[in-house]
């Protein structure tokens, strides 16, 4: 049952503001006033939404980054690099260029600020959405939001930094991942030469999980003595040619360990797998 | 030697009866799932898959107990070594084109990868040559009886099918509960918080035509001042969530989960429950909760 809503004078407050003297309540009022003056009070917060990513002219610019507003229905794509930023409206669907003094970067980190309301007259595109992919002209490029497993995948061997570079939904889960620190200190103290060897995909959304915290955790440890080989496997890696094959790999991703040129075993790539503790395990149990 | 061949066929014919009638209750318990995961193969689309799901139901659970009673047994064991035949062409084709989800033999609860699928199937079809080589002439004394017998679990298993979606049995074949934790249900890393507040949890199939109107109220519920914080969890793909948000822009987030993690959840959807201190403390199954639902389950 539902409780009775108590009236204002259960509240225990004996008097209202009403019998506060007028020396409280002016200076109470203007400072009121004064704080809900500022101009960034209507700002809106964007933060960095890496689900999706940002092509230009059929290429991905690293530094592109897709923002979701805390206004509803709004986005905000950003591109240092073509020194622009575009105010995605869907409910009006346009988008709308922003001069650079309309656009603040905050100190932590995703997250920018974005001068609202637009002053008019601010150049505007049409939008179009195509299912899954929102696109636009603007006066000089051609723009396309899209999921990021949807980008064309990295396909066979890449390095831990170039992922990191080209991928930042890899890049930014990484940095968010706080690995057991005394599993990493094991790991990376261990003298076994190990060589590590996954198969991963960057069309896939159980890989865009697990990987990131897996990549920290051999980026955390560092160790010389352990050897990380990272393979991006195509869609129907089944019937594409490449070193996935006679792998016995059926999903993905695969994360095998070798010891003394032998295969000995996979590291359990499930979602709730803690990878530094299980290679820590690994790394231990061997002789 | 031909007895232990006799006793060995009737085993075998004992044995699939009850591995396909296992199989068809199993199924029939969501059977939305199946003719899903039927449609995944691409080879039917999704209206002809709702069709052919409970069909198939019915045909599986008629020739299990076809097997178990002696109705016809060779004929029996030889309907179902063709329809295992077809099961592992199929899988076997899935395989090829990069599928790795669970053919939903066995229903939405029990998942294996499809060369599982193949070496189980394989199995079976060998019990149904067996008993379809060392059955002979042999079948029920009571021939009446046993056709009888058959012809009910056609009409029986056919109706369980069709009937399944409708029946409140929800809390017997899913992992929802009231009190389970969202650890347990493996939903926690996707609430605010770790559910250790309070979120009202919207299970929604982005592509229905009423996930629109669902968004809308979800929206409104999600600017109550009070209110819980919404978050939906979708066995929609990524790009069906990217088209659901250009379209709809919800003001709540949607993830979405693999769908064999999520599937443990509902039977159908849309499907709604409040967490509240990382626990499961009410479930709306009937109708979307309205602010006032929420705004008493806190105070209650």
């Amino acid at each position: 049952m539902n409780k009775p809503t108590p009236r204002r004078s259960d509240c225990g407050h004996r008097d209202g503001p009403a019998r506060l003297p007028a020396y409280v309540i002016i200076p109470a009022l203007l400072a009121a006033l004064l704080l809900a003056a500022p101009a960034d009070a209507s700002d809106m917060v964007c933060r960095a939404n890496y689900d999706f990513c940002v092509e230009v002219d059929g290429k991905y610019p690293p530094d592109a980054t897709f923002f979701t507003a805390d206004v509803r229905g709004k986005f905000l794509v950003d591109i240092p690099s073509n020194g622009s930023g575009l105010l995605i409206d869907l409910p009006a669907r346009k988008a709308v260029a922003l001069t650079s003094d309309l656009i603040a970067r905050d100190q932590a980190p995703g997250i920018m600020k974005v001068k609202n309301p637009i002053p008019a007259g601010a150049a505007s595109y049409a939008l179009s959405i195509e299912g899954p992919v929102l696109r636009f002209q603007t006066d000089t490029s051609k723009v396309r939001v899209l999921k990021v497993l949807d980008r064309p995948p990295v396909v066979g061997p890449i390095t831990l930094d170039a992922l990191f570079s080209d991928r930042a939904e890899y890049r930014e889960a990484a940095r968010l991942y706080n690995p057991e620190k005394t599993a990493i200190d094991s790991i990376r103290q261990s003298k076994k030469t190990l060589e590590v060897e996954a198969f991963f995909a960057t069309w896939c959304q159980h890989c865009k999980i697990y990987m990131p915290r897996f990549l920290r955790v051999m980026k955390d440890a560092s160790n010389p003595n352990i050897k990380l080989t990272l393979i991006g496997v195509p869609k129907n890696f089944g019937l594409e040619k490449g070193p996935w094959e006679g792998k016995g790999i059926q999903s993905i991703p695969v994360i095998t360990v070798r010891y003394q040129g032998k295969d000995v075993t996979r590291l359990g790539t499930h979602e709730t797998a803690i990878p530094e503790a299980e290679l820590a395990g690994i790394i231990s149990a061997l002789r | 030697m031909v007895k232990v061949l006799s006793y060995a066929a009737h085993a075998a014919r004992l044995a699939l009866g009850f591995i396909f009638l296992a199989a068809g209750v199993l199924k029939s318990l969501d059977v939305a799932e199946f003719a899903h995961q039927t449609a995944g193969y691409g080879l039917i689309g999704p209206g002809l898959a709702a069709l052919a799901a409970p069909l198939l139901i019915g045909l599986e659970g008629t020739l299990a107990v076809a097997l178990i009673v002696g109705w016809r047994p060779r004929a029996a064991a030889v309907a179902i070594g063709g329809l295992l035949v077809l099961f592992i062409a199929l899988e076997a084709w899935g395989m090829a084109q990069g599928r790795t989800e669970s053919c939903g033999c066995f229903g939405a609860y029990v998942q294996r990868t499809p060369a599982q699928v193949i070496l189980e199937d394989t199995v079976f079809l060998a019990l149904a040559v067996l008993a379809w080589a060392g059955l002979g002439p042999w079948a029920a004394r009571r021939r009446r009886l046993a056709a009888g017998c058959m012809a009910g679990a056609a009409i029986f298993s056919l109706g369980f099918a069709l009937a399944s979606p409708h029946l409140p049995i929800d809390t017997l074949v899913t992992r929802l509960r009231v009190g389970r934790t969202a650890e347990e249900l493996e939903i926690a890393r996707y609430l605010p918080d770790r559910g250790q507040g309070r979120a009202l949890v919207a299970l929604l199939d982005l592509t229905s035509p009423d996930a629109k109107a669902a968004s809308e109220a979800l929206n409104v519920l999600h600017e109550t001042p009070g209110a819980p914080a919404v978050i939906a969890l979708t066995p929609s793909t990524e790009q069906e969530e990217a088209a659901f948000m250009w379209e709809s822009y919800p003001a709540f987030e949607i993830h979405p989960v693999d769908r064999a993690t999520l599937k443990r959840l509902y039977r159908r959807l849309p499907l709604y429950f409040l967490v509240s201190n990382g626990r499961v403390a009410r479930i709306f199954r009937l109708a979307r909760p309205t602010a006032a639902d929420l705004l008493s389950s806190e105070a209650s």
